[in-house]
């Protein structure tokens, strides 16, 4: 596929690319990703092979993948549940490096980081597949696919960086899919993009070994967490994961000290209870900070969960009001465009912060990263 | 095992005994089905066809041409109770029929679906009355088919990997695919020429594993030792309803290792196994693959915690016979 039919087919996937509401941003899929472009061997398929970092071998030719907790042994020729690493002859490749099928501009608010450079462009990314498997995957058509089934493209990590600047974005984040699938890829963007003054992010089920997470944190800027439910046995028959590695990553974050943010999207009779809600909020406050800002999200229904309506606003209001009878000081609503939930607030005199409209940020009142009023210190990234 | 060289005819009489004219065949492919080997799941018994010819892999690793026409014809021929291979296969496929041969090619030139087994499948379609148009050789890229030594084809036998061209998606249980779009799309029938090997999730991978080369998302589908997903798929109609006839090139097998290559696990076992019902072919496969392991002093499957259960699974789908007691191996 030539790069214009690649971005056109960005266009055409929808594959959460496109929003609306945004401030001026020159948002959605982008015109033309690419700048004089990169020859890089591809192979039939757009296959782009490169030693995988993390992994090791074992006995016979096979090798345990290191990335996610799955740790898939992985036999000659075979890859691992995401699709994406392939073990040939006794080495294990990621197909994806370098090779993003989805590229556009966002507002950072989309991510949804509402602690880091309010309003900020940021260029996001994605290659092909995910090692878990939500039933309400909003992009499983690039997410839930192998490289071969995804028209791709070829952008290096200097070439991101320098898209990202051309384009007025300060903040490069892989997202719309699983970065953690493509940690080389993105471990290599954030390090090239750290001496030329650009930040990375990652969009995350946090579903991710303790080494790659390491090293990623050390050249990352923030890191959002998808929690997609607090009860182990949901969480397992909704996403084919465990809990306790997504807990363990978060764990993690915090004593890495990168900036964290969490997305529970809640889906009515799945995972709203109260008493779900509130062990997630006491997990939170007691065993990573109240300062983190969680976001309770509008499940809408997609992919495999068609049965279920939207999230009630009501719902989501609910959750709100145990998260912070908690003591969590900065709980969200997304998904909600419009709702004063979405907006960040002082916790020490109440006063109106940051005032968003979907993800617009109409509104930012933070004075060097404190209230104008009582002066207090908002955690966060903001300059 | 039963071994029982008696034949059984009980089924495509229908099929068989409207030959009076080839307008009153016509007249009835209008109205009926067409040819079944089932209903797999009202079979009370089920029966397997297996020929060895030792010598069938030469010193070069080619296959030796007569042995594989001489084994793979016998077997086929007495999995569908007729004399010949090409009677069987007229028994079991119409002309207007398009048939899918569903190769295996993971393992590379090591141990995939030999394309001259494949092309002999299809040699026997033929001469039965199945246009050579109508005659796909397909598995999932046409990567992998090269790799297993497959020269791809557009015309006459139709030789191609599925690449990109998946349908739409559909939830079929423990998870959702894609599938083949020729699989949904063309075929009217279907032969999974599956080969010998292990698996290291799933045990074995035979007749009902080849399944994962026809959705998008295999890569999905290796939990809990593949168990629910090859019995769902298995079972899926898509699968089901067009699976006609289930082949094992097992000329060369593999007891461990699997599933990528692993010639030092590797064997020239020299044998072809048929049957038109999967669950029973795999369940004899197993065996098979057992018995080697036994001989090299490996522990069974089960011992290695990795008994493919899937096949009971596909038995109470009603997919075929998975009780060995009610499966009749022939040796032909």
């Amino acid at each position: 596929m030539d790069r214009r039919g690649f971005v056109g087919s960005l266009a055409a996937s929808g594959a959460g690319c496109a929003f609306a509401g945004a401030r001026a941003l020159a948002a959605g899929p982008l015109q033309d990703p690419f700048g004089p472009g990169t020859a890089l061997p591809v192979e039939e398929g757009g296959l782009h092979p490169v030693p995988a970092r993390w992994n090791r071998p074992l006995p016979g030719g096979a090798v345990e993948c290191g990335v996610c907790p799955r740790a898939c042994r992985i036999t000659e020729g075979e890859r691992g549940t995401c699709g994406t690493r392939e073990n040939r002859k006794g080495t294990l490749y990621t197909l994806v490096h370098s090779r993003p099928c989805s590229v556009g501009l966002d507002p950072v608010e989309k991510k949804p980081f509402f602690h880091v450079l309010p309003g900020a462009a940021v260029l996001s990314l994605a290659t092909p597949g995910c090692n878990l498997e939500c039933r309400c995957c909003q992009n499983w058509e690039i997410a839930q696919a192998r490289p071969e089934q995804v028209p791709s493209s070829t952008l290096p990590p200097d070439e991101v960086v320098a898209l990202a600047l051309r384009k007025g974005a300060r903040l490069v984040a892989g997202t719309y899919t699983e970065p953690v699938v493509f940690s080389e890829y993105l471990l290599d963007i954030a390090r090239a993009g750290r001496a030329r003054g650009v930040r990375t992010l990652m969009v995350s089920n946090g579903y991710v070994q303790e080494q790659p997470l390491a090293e990623l944190c050390g050249a990352i800027a923030a890191y959002k967490v998808d929690l997609k439910g607090f009860e182990p046995g949901f969480f397992q028959r909704h996403t084919g994961g465990e809990l306790r590695h997504v807990l363990e990553t978060l764990r993690r974050l915090k004593r890495h000290g990168t900036w964290t943010e969490i997305v529970a999207l809640v889906i009515p009779t799945q995972n709203d209870s109260e008493a779900e809600v509130r062990a997630l909020a006491r997990f939170v406050r007691d065993e990573l900070s109240a300062d983190v800002p969680v976001h309770f999200t509008r499940f809408h229904p997609a992919y495999r969960l068609q049965n279920l309506p939207s999230t009630p606003v009501s719902t989501l209001e609910r959750c709100r009001d145990v998260a912070r009878a908690e003591g969590l000081r900065f709980v969200y609503l997304g998904n909600v465009p419009g709702h004063p939930g979405e907006s960040t607030y002082c916790p020490g005199c109440g006063q109106l912060l940051v005032r968003r409209m979907g993800m617009a940020v109409a509104e930012n009142r933070l004075q060097s990263g404190a209230c104008p009023g009582c002066r207090r210190a908002i955690p966060g990234i903001w300059s | 095992m039963i071994v029982d060289r008696g034949r059984r005819r009980t089924l495509g009489a229908l099929a068989a005994g409207a030959v009076a004219s080839s307008s009153l065949v016509r007249a009835a492919e209008a109205f009926l089905p067409g040819p079944q080997p089932g209903p797999k799941s009202a079979l009370s018994r089920a029966l397997v066809a297996l020929a060895r010819r030792p010598g069938v892999v030469l010193p070069d690793g080619a296959l030796a041409p007569a042995l594989v026409e001489s084994g793979l014809g016998a077997a086929v021929a007495r999995a569908a109770g007729e004399a010949t291979p090409v009677a069987a296969m007229r028994r079991l496929f119409r002309p207007t029929d398009v048939v899918g041969i569903k190769v295996n090619c993971l393992g590379g030139r090591g141990v995939s679906t030999h394309p001259q087994v494949a092309l002999q499948l299809a040699a026997f379609l033929q001469a039965a009355g199945v246009p050579a148009g109508r005659i796909y050789v397909w598995d999932r890229t046409d990567r992998e088919l090269r790799a297993a030594g497959f020269a791809l084809s557009s015309s006459g036998v139709r030789v191609f990997g599925t690449n990109d061209a998946w349908g739409d998606l559909a939830d079929w249980g423990p998870s959702a695919s894609r599938f083949a779009r020729v699989l949904v799309e063309d075929l009217t029938a279907v032969i999974s020429c599956a080969v010998l090997k292990d698996h290291s999730l799933a045990g074995v991978t035979l007749s009902l594993k080849n399944w994962y080369g026809v959705v998008h998302n295999p890569n999905k589908l290796h939990a809990e030792g593949c168990a629910p997903y090859v019995a769902a798929l298995s079972a899926h109609p898509l699968v089901r309803d067009k699976l006609r006839l289930a082949v094992v090139d097992g000329s060369l097998g593999q007891c461990q290792g699997g599933p990528g290559p692993a010639p030092n696990w590797s064997w020239p076992y020299g044998g072809f196994l048929a049957s038109t019902d999967p669950v029973a072919l795999d369940t004899v496969g197993w065996q098979v693959i057992e018995a080697r392991r036994r001989e090299l002093g490996l522990p069974t499957l089960a011992a290695d915690g990795r008994e493919p259960r899937y096949l009971a699974g596909a038995a109470t789908l009603g997919v075929g016979v998975g009780e060995a007691t009610r499966i009749e191996t022939v040796e032909v």
